[in-house]
């Protein structure tokens, strides 16, 4: 301090730095110069820790089974995703084992489903699958369900947390599991592939 | 009956019915020598592996052990080398998973001390061990021909034609022409035609599991001829907990399990151990008494140590032609031309292996497109198969820090410690990978490819050096024979006795080995009256054979 200089008194200085609204102002400003800083030199960056905090996620419920009802609707919901057709009865069969096998091996799957399902029958009112070809594809089309590329200011908003859920976890689902399929192979002309033996010499050239 | 009840004594037991356990029971049994085969994994029939190749191509790993916990292990270094897709436990081992590449070592990987002045030498050369080689490609049914310029020198032809190059294959050829790389065909131990009362390979696609047997795996190519002997027995879901020894620092038994937990002893004159390069190791730790405190046969301290794998990098490129990936699950074409590098004191070897499955799936293709409905199917048809793939193998010297430990906060089914792996690679590897891409690099850039980019560091399924061979007992486990230097009724086989790994994939080295340790068995001692189809004859002197 210096010589015959006033000095302010210590609590004051100390209430200065330390109330609480003046921390809650240091930790908003912070934040906020953070996001802006992120938004102009790592916008990305910034994309990625917003989807990764507010993307719908999977729950950890445990595996389980389907009911008759609910693997209708996700085959009809899957044939206008995957073809834009009803599905004969080999490719609903190759639906029905992956969203089986999924349901029935990974947890949070079953609820997955079991919620899409819920969702699709109760805005058909009516079950999704009794719903004509055109019907359904209007429906999906008027909620987006056709398109799985969710975007970050989607995630932000409160509402349509179930559409959102279907279209960033469920249809990606679905149409990766067909096309894994014999279905997927079919689409790319090959009638052999991984898992289905064939001609050895066929490796050889080009597909007819 | 359960696992190996009924059964109590042999003249040699041998633990695991992989490569090297497959190859040693046949090789002992049509002998007239008395085995039994302890394998920890269960039978898995050739029936059920349709079924398993289904599986595998949804992402399942159809090898994974019943027995929960059992594979239970923990990693540390700069890599964590993972073990799930990497090993798999039942009669035939790693030969039910592995690729079926058959590549010999080169006369030089034998002397790395010698020519390059890094690392040891190994205590056989590659003329010793050639006419093994030799034997194991006519007993697992190797398909080639020797179109590699940079091969050392083979006294047999290979027992079956080569396979074809592939269509992509003639996108490398091209390129490689232009760059004077030589490119030649790799030797595969699958049936090229049909052979050993095999089929031929009929493009399954899913070589991790062959549903018919084409590709060589021990369960079918040994294991079956060594039952038929009537000399051999193979106890399946039998785990070996331990080892013990007696007063005169040799295996009396060996103490195993079964899915119940419950303990079995069997004696025998003379052990084998042939678990892989992790399971070795960590049983032989596991086996501390009085006599080896710090684990059997482990005077050196160097049982776990110098674990070392192949460093794997995958370059691709986007092509504008179609180029039909992943009708054949194998490799058809490769290049040795830098596997034995002028500086190889200063960075490692490596193979460029030209793959024949690269690039997105439909499966994958679809989900990401954008597209649904109708135009979906056509935009998967336009993306699908335009990726070409280069896969480096890279050489690793061993590193002392790199090892198998016994993790004592963790614990397998039976209550045992796990493996602690610890694995990381240094400037050696680093440069030999980053040469290689560039060179995988320009192979591409020349076929006009786009998109060129470099995958993760990956590591391949070879788990070896951990209970090495030499001459000196200070610096190694094994001596050329693969007896172990401290206990002279064990043996140690399979890729843990590797002193360097070379380039090459090591399952072709590990069956030549076996076999030469089976015929050294069996020659000396039972020209000494050891082992005798009686089964009435003495245990081996200490330091008896060499």
């Amino acid at each position: 301090m210096r010589a015959g200089g006033r000095s302010r008194p210590a609590v004051i200085v100390y209430s200065l730095i330390v109330t609480r609204r003046r921390i809650l102002q240091l930790l908003i400003g912070a934040t906020g110069s953070a996001l802006v800083l992120l938004l102009f030199w790592r916008p990305q960056r910034l994309a990625h820790l917003v989807s990764r905090r507010f993307k719908p996620r999977l729950d950890a419920t445990a595996p389980g089974v389907l009911s008759k009802r609910e693997m209708q609707t996700i085959v009809a919901f899957t044939a206008v995703l995957v073809e834009g057709r009803e599905l004969n009865t080999h490719e609903a069969g190759y639906v029905v084992e992956h969203v089986t096998d999924k349901a029935g091996k990974t947890p949070g799957y079953l609820s997955l489903y079991q919620k899409t399902a819920a969702l699709l029958d109760r805005l058909a009112g009516a079950p999704f699958s009794s719903l004509p070809l055109e019907q359904r594809i209007g429906l999906m089309m008027r909620h987006r369900f056709t398109d799985s590329d969710v975007r970050i200011r989607e995630c932000l908003r409160p509402w349509g947390r179930e559409t959102l859920a279907v279209r960033a976890l469920a249809v990606p689902d679905l149409i990766g599991g067909y096309y894994l399929s014999p279905a997927g192979w079919a689409a790319v002309g090959y009638e052999a592939f991984p898992s289905r033996c064939g001609d050895l010499t066929r490796y050889t050239s080009a597909e007819a | 009956m359960a696992a190996g009840d009924g059964v109590r004594e042999a003249e040699v037991c041998i633990i695991g019915a992989g490569a090297a356990g497959g190859i040693m029971a046949l090789e002992l049994a049509r002998r007239g020598i008395r085995v039994v085969v302890l394998e920890s994994g269960p039978r898995h029939d050739l029936a059920r592996r349709g079924d398993y190749s289904r599986r595998f191509v949804k992402g399942e790993n159809p090898w994974e052990s019943p027995l929960k916990g059992i594979d239970r292990y923990t990693t540390g270094g700069s890599v964590g080398y993972r073990l799930e897709w990497n090993r798999a436990r039942g009669v035939g081992g790693s030969t039910l998973h592995w690729e079926g590449t058959t590549l010999r070592l080169r006369a030089d990987d034998f002397r790395m001390r010698t020519l390059h002045g890094v690392a040891e030498d190994w205590p056989i050369s590659y003329e010793e061990l050639e006419p093994y080689y030799g034997k194991a490609e006519r007993a697992l049914g190797v398909a080639g021909t020797p179109d590699d310029p940079w091969a050392s020198p083979r006294s047999t032809a290979f027992p079956l034609p080569p396979f074809p190059l592939s269509f992509s294959d003639g996108f490398f050829a091209r390129a490689c022409r232009k760059l004077d790389i030589a490119l030649h065909h790799v030797p595969q131990a699958r049936n090229s035609l049909p052979y050993g009362g095999r089929s031929q390979c009929h493009a399954c696609g899913t070589c991790h599991v062959c549903p018919t047997g084409a590709k060589a795996s021990t369960d079918l190519t040994h294991i079956p001829q060594a039952v038929a002997t009537g000399h051999a027995d193979v106890v399946a879901d039998a785990t070996v907990l331990r080892l013990e020894v007696d007063g005169s620092s040799q295996v009396r038994s060996v103490v195993y399990a079964g899915g119940d937990r419950r303990e079995r002893r069997l004696s025998a004159r003379l052990f084998v151990v042939a678990a892989g390069g992790v399971e070795t190791a960590r049983l032989l730790l596991l086996s501390a008494s009085p006599d080896f405190p710090r684990g059997l046969a482990n005077r050196s301290g160097l049982v776990g140590r110098y674990f070392t794998s192949h460093p794997m990098i995958d370059v691709t490129g986007r092509v504008a032609e179609r180029v039909y990936p992943y009708r054949i699950g194998f490799s058809t074409a490769m290049s040795g031309q830098f596997a034995m590098p002028r500086d190889r004191q200063r960075r490692g070897a490596f193979l460029l292996e030209f793959l024949n499955s690269a690039g997105p799936l439909p499966g994958e293709i679809a989900p990401v497109s954008g597209a649904w409905g109708t135009a979906l199917g056509q935009r998967v048809k336009t993306e699908f198969g335009r990726t070409l793939g280069i896969r480096i193998y890279a050489e690793q010297l061993p590193i002392a820090a790199n090892t198998v430990t016994l993790d004592a906060g963790v614990t397998d089914y039976f209550g045992n410690p796990v493996p602690h792996i610890t694995y990381g690679i240094g400037p050696y590897e680093r440069a030999a990978l980053k040469e290689a891409e560039e060179v995988a690099a320009k192979i591409l850039a020349t076929l006009g490819a786009e998109d060129i980019r470099s995958g993760p560091l990956g590591y391949a399924a070879h788990q070896l050096g951990t209970h090495r061979m030499g001459s000196d007992p200070a610096q190694s486990v094994v001596n050329a024979h693969l007896r172990a230097h401290d206990v002279p009724n064990l043996y140690l086989v399979g890729g843990g006795t590797f002193v360097t790994v070379s380039s090459s994939p090591p399952t072709l080295t590990i069956a030549a080995l076996a076999i030469r340790t089976a015929e050294h068995i069996a020659e000396v001692y039972r020209g000494q009256g050891t082992i005798r189809r009686t089964h009435r004859s003495g245990v081996p002197a200490a330091g008896m054979a060499t």
